[in-house]
């Protein structure tokens, strides 16, 4: 996976207009690199805007970081450019399906073609779970019937999102390419969420290693003057504002976006990155 | 002794909520000048409000964001503001009335003065 990365990191590095961003995205995407993965796609639709595959990408990275209603507007533009794509159908059928919405999910994936990979069986399982709901019984022993059992996975032919993964707990809650966010425990190691800098290296380790005890000292600070308890510690710098705040068990909540985003939009942001870094730790906890 | 920073911490401490403000050096935390109310622990303070600066130019430096401009921590009756250039770093302290805006602005423009 890292050679076939290197390799059309390269290609479209030797000719950045060309489509080759569309299999880099993919494969970044299927690495687990997210915020990459959207940088790619994004460029590459900013030269392309109207090639339907592109995306298809893109859906597929919003779907993966859980962000169900961009991945939609993604797949519906992609069907809009292109009626007969197949894979937009299938990952609009993904998201009602996803919804619960199974009487949508069949009329769409009825809609498409026998030749689009996947879709028949997606449409069978769709079936089965409409059959599961109005108290129909699901035949033992056929495919769906065993993907509907209590320990099943889920259908495995949807790009289904794994939220389990700490590395994209905050990608949600997170606008767009330029946002990052971190929760940093009280001795400055990552818990959860990543830091990709300008030139997509991952730095999380050394920023949250650079904010260890800042917790502690930002208490102090307040408590030698009587101001109450710290509730935010925000940061302008010539490139990024980084905002944080204190999170339960000693930890922080870290977020970062571009110089050009407003500071009070930073702080929703880290409000809602807070949400859920306590709903998270409540579970890991 | 009076310092070249004493005329614009008078300025900064004229500000409505301000409890007071001064120029710390961020490397050793120890106070360059102040102008304080009294009761305020100004010594302790900047200790920590250097520190503080210290640890978000490095987070910042290693998150690829640039050099730090202002910093501004948030409690719940108050907070403390902090704008630097080179060693040097200008905080103040401030209640919850205090309009930050402005002495945001007016912070950021005498940092470019620090020497």
């Amino acid at each position: 996976m890292a050679d076939e990365i290197r390799r059309l990191s390269d290609d479209l590095a030797r000719d950045p207009s060309s489509l080759v961003f569309m299999p880099l995205a993919d494969a970044l995407r299927r690495a687990g690199q997210f915020d990459v993965a959207l940088r790619v796609a994004l460029r590459g639709l900013d030269r392309h805007p109207y090639v339907a595959d592109a995306h298809d990408v893109l859906a597929r990275i919003h779907a993966d970081r859980g962000d169900l209603e961009r991945a939609a507007d993604e797949w519906e533009m992609a069907l809009r450019l292109d009626p007969s794509h197949g894979q937009a159908r299938l990952g609009l059928g993904f998201i009602d399906y996803r919804r619960g919405d199974f009487e949508s999910a069949e009329r769409r994936l009825s809609a498409a073609t026998d030749s689009d990979g996947g879709v028949a069986t997606a449409l069978s399982h769709v079936r089965s779970a409409l059959a599961a709901r109005s108290g129909g019984s699901v035949p033992a022993g056929s495919p769906s019937h065993a993907l509907l059992q209590p320990t099943s996975p889920p259908i495995p032919e949807f790009p289904a999102p794994d939220l389990s993964r700490a590395r994209q707990l905050f990608s949600p809650v997170l606008d767009d390419t330029d946002q990052t966010a971190l929760l940093v425990d009280g001795d400055g190691l990552v818990l959860a969420g990543s830091h990709v800098d300008a030139t997509g290296s991952d730095v999380s380790e050394i920023v949250a290693a650079e904010l260890a005890g800042v917790s502690g000292e930002a208490e102090r600070a307040m408590r030698h003057l009587g101001l109450g308890a710290w509730t935010s510690l925000l940061v302008e710098a010539d490139g990024a504002v980084i905002a944080m705040t204190p999170a339960p068990l000693g930890s922080l909540v870290v977020v970062a976006a571009s110089r050009e985003t407003p500071v009070g939009l930073v702080r929703l942001l880290l409000d809602r990155a807070l949400t859920r870094a306590r709903d998270w730790l409540a579970r890991v906890a | 002794m009076r310092t070249p920073y004493a005329e614009l911490l008078t300025v900064l401490a004229r500000h409505r909520g301000v409890l007071g403000s001064f120029v710390v050096s961020e490397r050793d935390g120890i106070a360059v000048d102040s102008n304080v109310q009294i009761g305020v622990q100004a010594e302790a303070v900047a200790a920590l409000a250097a520190s503080l600066h210290r640890k978000a130019r490095l987070a910042c430096g290693a998150a690829g964001g640039g050099k730090v401009t202002f910093l501004r921590l948030d409690a719940e009756r108050g907070g403390i503001c902090a704008a630097g250039r080179d060693d040097l770093v200008l905080v103040t302290i401030s209640e919850s009335r205090a309009n930050i805006g402005l002495l945001r602005v007016e912070m950021m423009r005498a940092a470019k003065a620090l020497t």
